[in-house]
């Protein structure tokens, strides 16, 4: 898009030229200088993955296992609750700018229990526009120019140019699969020791963490988490935790919040969603009542925290049966509700496409058009240099209702009865 | 540039040899080098953040921070309660990024009809949280770090760390009174822009200009000849126009609100900001918007699609729905955006004239929900204090609520206001109840809940000789200031 612009001011300049001798009433933009384009903060900012692929899946005769949104409801209390609160006048006019009383009380609460410190609801909480807001407001409150961030891939693509936005430099460490390319969990993708504290200098202003991870799914153990707390510390490193998926975790896996570690609080900012807790991706909102009644229940299975990751835990396994079949390779995440699936034993040759996108991008737009199905290439969760690494995955999202992956299910079973 | 000491964090651990390992760390363990970015320097503080606590402590009647305490309308909440309860789940999750589709065509419907032109939903609409994410996803797509951004007094306080945020200069101009021989009470229109003192503001590195029309906190509505000065200055320097116009439905008095946009050279250059908060008093719901050419847009989009990305789709439906009752109801009677500033109107007149009756002097605003009184009249109430840093109309508002509203009547609050101070005339400070208040009904026996609304000293204008001296007028004593008691 920036490359777009550019040509645009260049013909413009001609443009100009061209149009002086003429005068045309309404012409005088085509007449007058116009020296404006992007600032230097977003400059090679402009592409986006979603924009780009969420167009493209549109369409709704593809079943769209790309982007992660539900496409279950959200709990009918949370939608009853909403309703409520517009029926209350001063509700729909300004609340406190760093977060809804009754919001922060409640999320106070419910981390109090969670963390096993004390929280306070005024100044240890601040309610941002989705967990996207979060991140940004982070980065820019913590983050300047000449910072180096270290950034674990594959990762949620708005880290990087969050951080490019904020003049600091990204530092990237891959996961790598530690049976060489052959692995069955989300478990078996682990960062090297030795190569991550290799990645930390006196420039590492923070390191970002996500777990439940998106989009491998990976929850990382107590061990996993020391050793990056210990670097932090070591370094005198931010820590910036992305758990959206938080209670997105599967059986047999615990999420641990690694701001309980010694030493990690007070240099950790935890991020956390109301759209990935509750289902409601579109709300960013206050929810407050939603969380009373389940932070009423935590000590319950029947919690949404808890219900929610039971309830997907039997899509994920349907999800990775019906790939399987289709001779995929999935790994099966512990947690989020992400799947990432390697498409490479398919052999699509995909080498005609003259295009100069990765691998993954290719196949699945090659998959959107012939099989009507969508993901998203895993590339676009990683810096330029490991794109090569990377580029054999694809993402599926898996919180869908039956009937969606009833579908994928007939596409999938019919794979191979067509020609790839 | 040296970093900013600031409040670090000092790590122990790097001095220390404690070989417990982790358990040996201070709860208080700090940072050996500044947390925060460079680009919160000086811009932490916040007028809304002090005084809306402050508020909310004393206050009872909130005439301060600009939203309204009567219901939205009900069209508006029938919106919201259908699109809940309807069939459409998905309307739960996320909605296209740049803007829910049926609002941005509705809008952009909308905008045709005002600015005479086509525009495309997709490239010249962009809803945003608020319009206050509009001004932020402008200012940091549009500002770089040395460039000016011509800001004219008064102005809603965010503008001048934004700019700054974005690295950005800000060069103020002030709207400068020109009172009527008559005696008559001024109106928003008698403050205005000197033609030349505004063209000596713009040098080469003038980036933009920040318009708000109708003005907060003067209600100034510009007039076509006023920004036609502002758009030709644009023109001829190559300067951006940032147009907040989140009143723009708020006028009174039969005044037309002229849209820069449509001027002449102007729409290319300028970016209208809008606010359904404001358009349709729903201020908790946070959708704003910007309208304008896709090559300034598309940088708008850059910004938000890395800062919050997302709006919240049912508030966006909701507010599409309600736009689109507007669009079939445009011009008639019951059209809210007739209705609204109407009723409006009737409590501003009935403000002024209680205003006046207590001895204030109101400017009677041709816009917005927002009025400017001169509170110098009670000089001899609350004299100058040398030895006070605080600026004048803040002791003056919590000598007012200490000594003025008490009893039976619900006590004042104070709110951030703004200070318009006339350089040479020395009229003193100024302070601006907000209107919009239902609850203000005129009793012949009770004077009206007023709420005086200091201005912090960072928000006065730098280079006004008031934001140092002290007003020199002496203050005649007022009979009607112990009225209050009443």
């Amino acid at each position: 898009m920036f490359l777009a612009s550019r040509n645009f001011c260049c013909r413009g300049i001609q443009l100009r030229t061209d149009l002086l001798s003429r005068s045309i009433k309404h012409s005088t933009s085509a007449t007058m200088p116009f020296r404006h384009k992007n600032t230097r903060r977003i400059e090679g900012l402009d592409s986006n993955v979603w924009v780009e692929f969420t167009k493209v899946a549109a369409d709704p005769s593809i079943v769209n296992l790309g982007q992660g949104l539900p496409d279950i409801s959200p709990p009918s209390y949370v939608k009853e609750e909403l309703a409520k609160v517009a029926a209350v006048d001063r509700l729909n006019q300004y609340t406190r700018g760093f977060g809804h009383p009754s919001l922060v009380k409640a999320l106070s609460q419910v981390y109090e229990k969670v963390c096993g410190r004390k929280i306070d609801p005024l100044t240890d909480i601040l309610v941002t526009v989705g967990a996207y807001g979060s991140l940004f407001s982070t980065i820019q409150a913590l983050i300047e120019e000449g910072d180096e961030v270290i950034i674990i891939e594959p990762f949620y693509d708005c880290y990087e140019p969050m951080v490019k936005m904020a003049g600091a430099k990204p530092v990237f460490i891959p996961l790598r699969c530690i049976n060489d390319g052959n692995s069955a969990s989300s478990a078996d993708w682990v960062l090297d020791p030795a190569e991550l504290a290799n990645k930390f200098n006196s420039k590492t202003k923070a390191i970002i963490l996500n777990t439940p991870h998106n989009p491998i799914g990976k929850v990382f153990t107590l061990e996993e988490l020391q050793v990056i707390a210990d670097l932090c510390i070591k370094h005198d490193t931010l820590c910036i935790s992305d758990e959206v998926y938080e209670w997105l975790v599967y059986k047999g896996n615990k999420h641990i919040k690694i701001a309980t570690l010694p030493g990690m609080w007070e240099r950790t900012v935890t991020i956390g969603s109301a759209g990935k807790t509750y289902s409601v991706t579109g709300w960013k909102e206050a929810l407050a009542q939603a969380f009373w009644v389940d932070y009423k229940r935590m000590d319950h299975p029947d919690c949404y925290f808890y219900s929610l990751s039971r309830e997907l835990e039997s899509k994920r396994d349907r999800m990775a049966q019906l790939l399987k079949g289709a001779g995929l390779k999935p790994v099966i995440p512990d947690g989020g509700y992400f799947m990432i699936v390697d498409v490479s034993t398919l052999n699509v040759d995909l080498s005609d496409v003259d295009e100069k996108q990765p691998y993954d991008y290719k196949f699945v737009k090659w998959m959107i058009a012939s099989k009507k199905l969508s993901a998203i290439p895993l590339s676009a969760f990683c810096g330029l240099e490991t794109k090569k690494q990377f580029e054999r995955y694809i993402r599926f999202c898996f919180i869908k209702k039956d009937s969606t992956l009833d579908a994928a299910e007939v596409i999938l079973k019919n794979w191979n009865k067509q020609t790839g | 540039m040296l970093r900013r000491a600031g409040p670090s964090l000092r790590h122990f651990l790097l001095e220390r040899n404690s070989s417990a390992g982790h358990s040996s760390y201070s709860r208080e363990a700090k940072m050996s080098r500044p947390v925060q970015a460079r680009r919160l320097e000086g811009i932490d503080k916040n007028i809304w953040v002090e005084f809306v606590k402050l508020a909310a402590t004393y206050s009872k009647v909130n005439l301060g921070q600009g939203f309204p305490d009567f219901p939205a309308p009900d069209f508006l909440r029938e919106a919201l309660t259908r699109t809940l309860s309807g069939g459409n789940h998905m309307l739960h999750q996320y909605t296209r990024a740049f803007g829910h589709p049926p609002l941005v065509k509705v809008l952009a419907q909308f905008f045709e009809k005002l600015l005479g032109r086509d525009l495309d939903p997709m490239t010249n609409v962009m809803v945003t949280v608020g319009a206050y994410q509009a001004l932020f996803c402008c200012f940091q797509a549009l500002v770089d770090e040395g460039d000016e951004v011509i800001i004219i007094e008064p102005f809603f306080d965010c503008y001048e760390p934004m700019v700054k945020m974005a690295g950005g200069t800000p060069v103020f101009v002030p709207l400068r009174p020109n009172p009527p021989k008559d005696g008559k009470l001024m109106s928003s229109a008698d403050w205005q822009l000197d033609p030349a003192e505004l063209a000596s503001k713009f040098s080469e590195r003038t980036k933009a200009i920040v318009l708000n029309s109708p003005n907060n906190p003067l209600g100034k509505v510009f007039s076509r000849g006023e920004l036609e000065l502002i758009a030709e200055l644009c023109v001829k320097h190559d300067v951006l126009c940032i147009s907040d116009e989140v009143y723009e439905w708020l006028v009174f008095d039969g005044k037309q609100h002229t849209r820069i946009a449509s001027l002449q050279g102007m729409w290319e250059r300028t970016v209208i900001i809008g606010s359904a908060g404001k358009t349709f008093s729903a201020t908790g719901w946070k959708v704003g918007w910007v309208v304008g050419p896709d090559r300034l847009l598309q940088h708008l989009r850059t910004v938000h699609q890395n800062s919050v990305y997302h709006c919240a789709t049912i508030a966006q439906e909701a507010v599409a729905q309600g736009f689109q009752r507007e669009l079939m109801l445009y011009g008639k009677p019951e059209s809210y955006f007739v209705q609204l500033p109407k009723e409006l109107q009737q409590k501003r007149d009935w403000l002024v004239q209680s205003l006046d009756g207590v001895g204030m002097k109101p400017i009677i605003p041709e816009g917005t929900y927002f009025l400017v009184a001169d509170i110098s009249p009670f000089k001899s109430d609350v004299p100058d204090d040398p030895n006070s840093d605080e600026p004048y109309d803040s002791r003056f508002a919590k000598w007012m609520v200490k000594n003025k509203v008490k009893g039976s009547g619900p006590s004042c609050s104070f709110y951030p206001g703004w200070v318009c101070a006339h350089p040479s005339s020395g009229w003193g400070t100024w302070s601006s109840p907000t209107l919009g208040h239902s609850r203000l009904q005129p009793a012949p026996e009770q004077h009206p809940q007023l709420h005086m609304l200091p201005l912090p000293r960072a928000l006065l204008p730098s280079r006004s000789p008031l934001s140092t001296a002290r007003p020199t007028r002496t203050t005649t004593p007022i009979s009607s200031g112990s009225a209050l008691q009443r």
